[in-house]
Formats: structure tokens, sequence, C-alpha cells
């Protein structure tokens, strides 16, 4: 679904150049939930914008199933974004000018592609991340909880082949938070969705099946869930970052 | 919803301010333009202001001056407007819309915007400056000069000014399209723009170069023409005032970066001071480009307090009620006539005198100037007989003024205002002819008599004045009647049908632009073969052509050779014959105002959007909504306060400078004092509007950034220490 190999990227501030990613390679599978994880300046965010297409990475490559990212143009980039990616933000960015079901319902109007089954998806997107009361709502009314559903939904309806999303609970209190993550667990079940998420918190990406923990631009870990218990999975994240901490000390 | 366009459509319906405060800009500016060209190129105003001249040369400055304004608050507009939708642009590129695409969109929007706005803006302009006129007319003066006739070239400029605010707000939407950065969407970051460090000198260096720079501007042309005797070329003095322009920016810079209170105040202004730091280019840059349309502004507000104030003075302080003079070659009502004039309208006249004068030629420096290397030089040759002038003898000058005058033989006395100023006129004489016989007589001048009424007249010897007198046909010889009359405040109507039978049997030959003068001509005929001031060659030349018809027109009575000079009249119709320029000036600082309202708005708002996240971080950590207006309240004042507090002291230590200098000897009379006086009301008045604008605007930041007021006044509440 998605290789990333050997990704490298450096930012220029004045004169001195910081490499911020030194080489990343990974993959993800269909219908994987993958997190990443690792501390500040490790370049996760980085890593999701490149993936995102939103930045340019110097050298590797990025595939998203067998298209080459990096070859292609601003139009293709942001044709990829639209209909192969599925993007959850932090800050949400929901349109304040459009109801939850608009909203829902824009990377299909951006991409042309609206018609009644579209809407009936809307609509049952709604149903699975249990919005479909407040669909007729505008952002403002609702809850930071439901935006990130109605974003999550959002990022769904163009059946895209990857959801990217950043920080999706950053935002959130553990209500919320749980809601969240439990519309992540209903895209993958229900709808056979792909995710890979950037965060720092163990308990979100405790419910991921195999979490990235990046450190100085490098892959430093990679924990399979497998058939552990998530509270366990989330000890086992949790000793693997302080373990990082002590190395670095 | 299907389309992207319906998504437009929405987002315009939720963001309907944005757009009508973009839309408002382009029209309120067009039509500020569009009326502001419309009443300059108009006839009406053209007649009055002379081709050449300092009042079109001031209006087109400050023509230049509202256009630049203009021109900036309606691009800070679309920046705001763009600014605004750079989230939205954002989003739609984040979830895969091309550029392309939304600038498709973009354009669509901003083509009904731009070009209804400015179509709106261009048409009622015409209309706008045609209304004010008759509002103007209908409640201040209606003459039949104060007709408003349009120039349709106007409209030249109108579209000119269109098409730039079309091509700008198309040219910085393509811009903001490209320039939008997902990632500063997605992760909510900003690009600052700090500046780099202020050296705390830049304040008062900047105060002292801003002074300099005035003194410099204003004294190079009496420098280069005065004592190199050098014409410069158009502009080159305006270069002198660059150091005042720099001075002005560096005091702003300090302001922004440093402000004035020191570091005792550091912490207390450490969030308003860090913020505006970091935005602060466009700051100062928006600072200064207030700071001189506020300075535009008040150059045209003062105008009419000045004016006012110094012609209302001089009519109250002159000496005798009613003072006219003609050429003896017409016939124009004598004391018997004038009386019965008064009869008719129940008005008493005292004090009647008619003297004697006559035309003679005086000696001087003529002025010639020669084309060079350098440009255009002139010297000075003395002439013998280098113009003329009007003479009294000494017993006419007793019977005029009840002043008598001691003069011997062979002396003369010129006779300049009761405070003294020789301004246009050299009482300094030594030589004396009859231009016609040739009789010559070297003359002494004396101290100059003091007499408002006989101002630029000479007063010499009796048996010199006979002497002089021999052989002088009517043409150069005129009459000096002086009169007054009893409760002068009531004779309007006998002063008004005084002047109309003066004016009704002066003939064609009279018909002179003042200033004209037969000495002078026939140098001129001899030299060039046309003399300017003919009547028959002063519209060519930019002067006014003296029409009888238009006896009550600013051009006639400001203009006339033999314009009489009454008390009541020229006190009564003041307004009237100063109206084309009063509303001028007047629409002038309308239009400057206006801009600096608009900009500064614009550029508080901006700090708002700007500092959003800011301000929600500071409430996170503790910061009360009354400590985070007053925070507020640092930006937004300095927006307003630092560029009126700028350009009210500039402008008005310019005026008093150049009141200082253009008078002979230099210094303040007590009329231009008075006139300062009335121009501070003025200052104080639009103060008081300024402030309004900045509560409102103050109010509008506050509101944008979630702090309602809860009944706290923004400075209210102690600071954390």
């Amino acid at each position: 679904m998605l290789t990333v190999e050997n990704l490298r990227k450096s930012y220029q501030v004045g004169k001195t150049s910081y490499e911020v990613l030194k080489g990343v390679s990974l993959q993800v599978g269909k219908g994987e939930f993958v997190a990443v994880m690792g501390p500040s300046g490790s370049g996760k965010t980085t890593l999701l914008n490149c993936i995102s297409c939103y930045i340019p990475a110097d050298s590797g490559s990025i595939r998203l199933g067998k298209t080459e990212l990096a070859r292609l143009n601003g139009d293709a980039l942001a044709e990829v974004r639209n209909k192969q990616l599925g993007f959850v933000f932090q800050d949400f960015l929901l349109l304040d000018g459009l109801t939850v079901r608009q909203n829902i319902l824009l990377p299909a109007i951006i991409g042309g592609i609206v018609s009644d089954m579209t809407e009936q998806r809307a609509d049952q997107l709604c149903e699975v991340f249990g919005i479909a009361a407040i669909r007729d709502k505008y952002p403002a009314e609702i809850s930071g909880g439901e935006k990130q559903r109605t974003a999550v939904a959002r990022a769904l309806i163009n059946h895209p082949l990857l959801i990217l999303a950043d920080e999706p609970t950053g935002n959130l209190d553990s209500k919320s938070t749980r809601a969240v993550i439990r519309s992540f667990e209903q895209a993958k079940s229900a709808l056979e969705a792909t995710i890979f998420m950037v965060t720092h918190d163990s308990y979100a990406a405790s419910f991921c099946d195999r979490v990235v923990i990046l450190r100085d631009g490098v892959v430093w870990r990679t924990l399979e869930k497998g058939n552990t218990e998530r509270e366990t999975f989330q000890d086992e994240l949790l000793d693997a970052i302080r373990e990082m901490g002590r190395s670095d000390n | 919803m299907r389309h992207f366009s319906e998504v437009y459509a929405l987002m315009r319906r939720k963001n309907k301010q944005q757009y009508a405060l973009l839309a408002g800009c382009c029209f309120f500016s067009v039509l500020l333009i569009t009326a502001y060209v419309c009443m300059m190129r108009a006839p009406t105003i053209l007649n009055v202001l002379p081709e050449g001249g300092d009042s079109r040369k001031q209006i087109m400055m400050i023509f230049a001056l509202a256009v630049l304004g203009c021109a900036v608050f309606t691009t800070y507009a679309s920046g705001l407007f763009f600014r605004q939708k750079s989230r939205e642009t954002g989003v739609f590129l984040a979830l895969g819309a091309s550029r392309s695409q939304v600038r498709r969109e973009l354009y669509r929007e901003l083509g009904v915007i731009s070009l209804g706005s400015c179509a709106a803006g261009a048409a009622l302009g015409g209309p706008l400056a045609w209304g004010l006129w008759q509002v103007f007319r209908l409640c201040v003066v209606d003459t039949e000069e104060m007709r408003l006739v349009f120039n349709p070239a106007a409209y030249v400029w109108s579209l000119a000014f269109s098409a730039f605010v079309i091509v700008m707000m198309f040219l910085l939407g393509s811009r903001s399209v490209k320039r939008t950065n997902i990632i500063d969407i997605v992760q909510e970051s900003h690009t600052s723009e700090p500046i780099r460090d202020v050296p705390r000198w830049y304040g008062p260096v900047g105060i002292g170069l801003l002074a300099l720079g005035g003194f410099l501007g204003y004294m190079s042309s009496f420098f280069f023409i005065g004592i190199l005797h050098w014409y410069p070329p158009e502009g080159l003095t305006g270069i002198f005032y660059l150091p005042a322009l720099m001075g002005l920016y560096m005091i702003l810079l300090h302001t922004v970066v440093n402000g004035w209170n020191g570091k005792k105040k550091l912490y207390k202004d450490l969030i308003a001071t860090s913020q505006m730091r970091f935005q602060g280019r466009q700051t100062v840059r928006n600072m200064l480009v207030m700071t001189l349309l506020i300075a535009g502004a008040y150059f045209g507000s003062f105008y009419t307090p000045m004016l006012g104030t110094g012609s209302m003075i001089e009519y109250d302080t002159r000496p005798v009620d009613y003072v006219y003079n003609f050429r003896a070659d017409q016939d124009i009502p004598l004391e018997e006539e004038v009386r019965a004039l008064a009869e008719e309208y129940g008005v008493t006249v005292t004090d009647f005198a008619a003297v004697p004068m006559i035309r003679l030629a005086v000696d001087g420096d003529h002025h010639i100037e020669e084309e060079g290397p350098m440009g255009t030089t002139w010297r000075a040759e003395y002439e013998e007989v280098m113009s003329t002038e009007l003479f009294l003898s000494a017993s006419g000058y007793e019977a005029l003024t009840g002043e008598r005058v001691d003069l011997a033989p062979g002396e003369l006395r010129g006779v300049v205002d009761v405070e003294g100023s020789k301004l246009g006129f050299a009482p300094d004489k030594s030589l004396v002819t009859n231009y016609l016989t040739g009789e010559q007589i070297p003359v002494t001048s004396l101290e100059p008599l003091r007499y408002d009424s006989l101002f630029g007249r000479y007063v010499m010897n009796d048996a010199d004045f006979a002497a002089l007198s021999a052989g002088l046909p009517e043409e150069w010889r005129e009459t000096q009647v002086c009169f007054n009359v009893e409760n002068c405040e009531e004779t309007y109507d006998f002063a008004k049908a005084l002047f109309n039978e003066i004016v009704d049997r002066s003939t064609l030959d009279v018909a002179q632009f003042s200033g004209w003068d037969p000495v002078i001509r026939d140098r001129y005929l001899a030299e060039e073969g046309v003399y300017f001031l003919d009547r028959e060659n002063c519209a060519e030349y930019g002067f006014t052509v003296i029409d009888y018809a238009q006896r009550d027109s600013s051009a006639f009575r400001m203009s006339w050779q033999y314009m009489p000079a009454f008390r009541i009249l020229d006190r009564m119709d003041f307004v009237k014959t100063m109206a084309v320029f009063l509303i001028l000036f007047v629409f002038v600082a309308v239009v400057c105002f206006s801009a600096v309202f608009v900009i500064a708005y614009t550029r508080c708002m901006t700090i708002a959007l700007t500092n959003r996240k800011v301000y929600d971080d500071l409430r996170h950590l503790g910061a009360s909504d009354a400590w985070l207006r007053r925070s507020v309240r640092g930006q937004v004042k300095r927006v307003f306060l630092v560029p009126a507090l700028a350009g009210t002291s500039l402008i008005y230590a310019f005026y008093v400078m150049i009141m200082y200098f253009n008078g002979s000897p230099a210094g303040i009379t007590p009329s231009e004092a008075a006139g300062l006086l009335a121009a501070l009301a003025v200052v104080a008045a639009v103060s008081a509007l300024i402030y309004g604008v900045y509560r409102l605007t103050l109010a509008r930041v506050c509101q944008a950034l979630g702090l309602e007021r809860s009944g706290r006044l923004p400075g209210g509440p102690a600071l954390p220490k």
C-alpha cells in the first residue's frame, strides 16, 4: 500500500542545513493501522508532510500503491491528495461556513465526483461515526470530538487508499479521544481503511497494529501489537520511549 | 451542493462581512478618486486655479497623496481579504484541490467584486461630487461661478485607477493562491516579518532629521534662487525633503520596535511591543503612509481656518471702511454720487476723501533669465526705469489718513501694512521717473509708513508730486478714494450697489489683471513682441481674463487691478469669493482622512487576525480578558496615535515655519497667529474624530479576538507584576 524507502529531507535555516529525515524506510500494508511516535524534532511530522505531498523530499522514494509520488507534478499530486489520500488534522480544519454533511462531502465536491451515491455515502459515514444527528449543524455548534469524527468521515468520503492523521487527538479530552480512536477502528473494520497516524499519545497509539518510533530522523524501533492486550501494548510503548530517553542521556 | 462554485457561494455567504469590506474599500476608493478628479478637472475649478500656480500644485500634490492613500488602503484591504481567505484556500488545497481550480473560482469572485465595485464607484463618483457641490451651493453660497461643469476627460483618471484596483486585486489573489502554504494552514503556523534590531538613537535622530528635512526642503528654493541665482529643475527641491521622510521612517521604526517608554515599562508593554515588532515592516509602512495622509489632510483642513481667520482679521483691522481707486479717464462715482447712492440706502457717509495719484516709473533690479549648461540662471541688472508704482503727495496722504507726513524734496516713503509686512513690495527706491516726459528725480527712501488700506503706494513731497505730474495724460493719473460710513455692518446693500456701479462704469481699458504694468509691457513688447498680462493674452498664459460679467467670482475679485476694498462686502462675500477653494480643500481633507481611517482599521484587523493564536495562548496561560484587551489596546493605539501625532505635529510645525518665513521681515503676524490658533481648533475636532474611529476599531478588534467587554475598560485592571 505505502512504501517509503530511504527518505531524506533537510531544511535550510540561514546558512545552516538541518537534516530532519536521514533515510527513513517503512511500509504500511492494506488495512493496517500504523502509528508513528517519537520525541519532538524526530522527524515524524516532516515524514507525514512528505507522504501527504505537502513538501517534496530531497531523495528517496514514496510509493502509494503503484504510484511513485516524487515523480508527479502539482496537479497530479493534488489529484492524489484528493482521490487516494484522506486527511485528519489536529485542528480539524473544517470550514465554518459548511454544515457537517457539507464538510464531509467537500473532498468529493473538489474532485467533481458528487453523485447520489456520494451523498448516500456521506449519510452512511455520519451513521457509522455517530454524527447523523448533527449533520446539519455547523462546526461552531458541535464539540471537539464531533468535529474530529466529522473530519474522519470527510477523510473517507472518496474511498482513499490511505488515511493520514496528524495528531488527531492532540486537541481533545480523553472522552473525545476515545470516540475518535473508535472511529478509526470502525473505519478500519467496517470500511477496510488503511490508517497512518502521527501521535505523541501512547494511549491512541496503543490501538494501532504497529507503532514506528522515530529518533533523530531514522526509524529507531518498530513495535508490533500482534495479539497483545491494548494496555500491555501501551506499557511496551512507554517502556520503549523511556528506554530511548535513557539512551539519549 | 455538488459543485465547487457552490462551496464558494456558501463561504461567501458565511464571510459576507469580509467580502463587503473588500468591495466597500474598492468602491470607496474609486468613488473618492472619481469625485476628486471630477472636481479637480472641472473647468469651474481650473478657472480659479491658475496653470503653474501654487494652488494648483498643492491640489495636484494632495491628489497624488490621495491616490497613493486610496491605492494603499485598497491594497491592504485586499491583503486582509486574502489573509482571511488563506485558511479556506489552504483547506481546499490540503483536501486535493489544484491551485488552478482554486484560482479559477477566486478569479470569478474577484471579477464580480472588482468590476462591480469599481464600476459603481466610477459611476457614482461624478454624482457624489455634484451632490456635494450642490449641498455646498445650497447651504453656503450659490453664484453663477459655482455652477459645476464636468470635464468627461476626468473619467480617464477614474478608469486608470479602477484598472489599477482590478489588476492589483487579481495579482494579489493569484499570489495568495500561489503562496498559500498548506503546511502553514495545517499546522497553524505563520511567518513573521521581524525587523532587525533598531538602536535607540533612531528616535531622537529621526526627530532631528525630520526637522532638518522640513527646513532644508522649504528653504532650498530660497537658497537656489535667492543666493545661487539659479532656478533648480522641477523636483530638485523636493529631494531636500528626503531627510524628513527618512527621519519619519526612523521615528516610526523606533516607535514600533523600541517604543518610547524606555526600559522602565518594558514588561508593561511586552506583549504589544513584541507582537508589533514581528509585523514591523508592514506596520511601519502603513504608519508612514498614514502619517503622510494625515499631514496632507490637515494641509487641506488648515486652509479654510487660516485663510478665514487671517482675512477676517484683515477686514476688521482695516482703518477705512471703503477704499477704491480708478483711472482718471474712467467715469467712476465720486463724493456727490456716492453720497446720493448712500442716501438711497439710508447710509451716512463720513470722512470722504478723494485725492489724486500718479503712476510713475521707479528704478530697481531687473531679473534677467539666461539659459546655460546648468539650466536657467538669473542675474540682476539695475534699471533706472524698472516698473511703475502709484504715488500720492504728502498732503494727499494726509487727506486720506489724517496723518501728517513731512517730506523734504527728494524724500520718499513707501506704505506697508500696519504689521510692517513688506511682502511683495520693495519700498526702497532711489530714482523716480515720469515715463512719458522723461523727467527724473533722485529720491531717498525713508522708513515706510504703515497704513493697511494704502499698502503698496508711495508718498512724496508735494512739490515733487506736482513736478512729476506735469505732462501725464489721464491714463497715468488715478484717484484714490477713502471713506467711512456709520454702522458699517448694516451697509452691505449699499456696498454691493456701489461695487456694481464701479464695475458697470469701468471700461474694458481697465479690465486688467492685477500687476499689469505699462513699463513692463513696453519692455516685453520690445523684447518678445507680446505681453502676457494683456487681456487678449491672459488666457493663453494661464491668467484670469477679467470679465465684468463674472464680478462675483473669486477669480475676478482676487485678480482685478481696480477691485475696491469694501470692508462689509469683503467680509460678507468671503465664503462666496473663496467658495471654490474652500470646498476643494474640504474635499481633499475628506478623501485623505477617509483613507487614513480605512488603512488604520484594516491594519488593526490584520494585527488581530495574525495574533489570534497568541491571544489564545495567553488566555491559556491565565491572562484575563481585561489584561488581553489592554495588550490589544497597546497595539491599536500605536497604529492610530503615532501617525496622528507625527502627521499633526509635522504639518503644524511646517505651517508655522511657512508663516514665519513667508513674511518680510520674517515673523508671525497677529493674524497669522490667530489663523494658527484656528487651525489648532481644527486639530482638536479632527483628533476627536480620530479618537472615535480608534475606539470603534478597538471594539471591533476585541470582538474579532473574542475579547468581549465585561464592563471594564481595557486599561482598567492592574497588570500582573
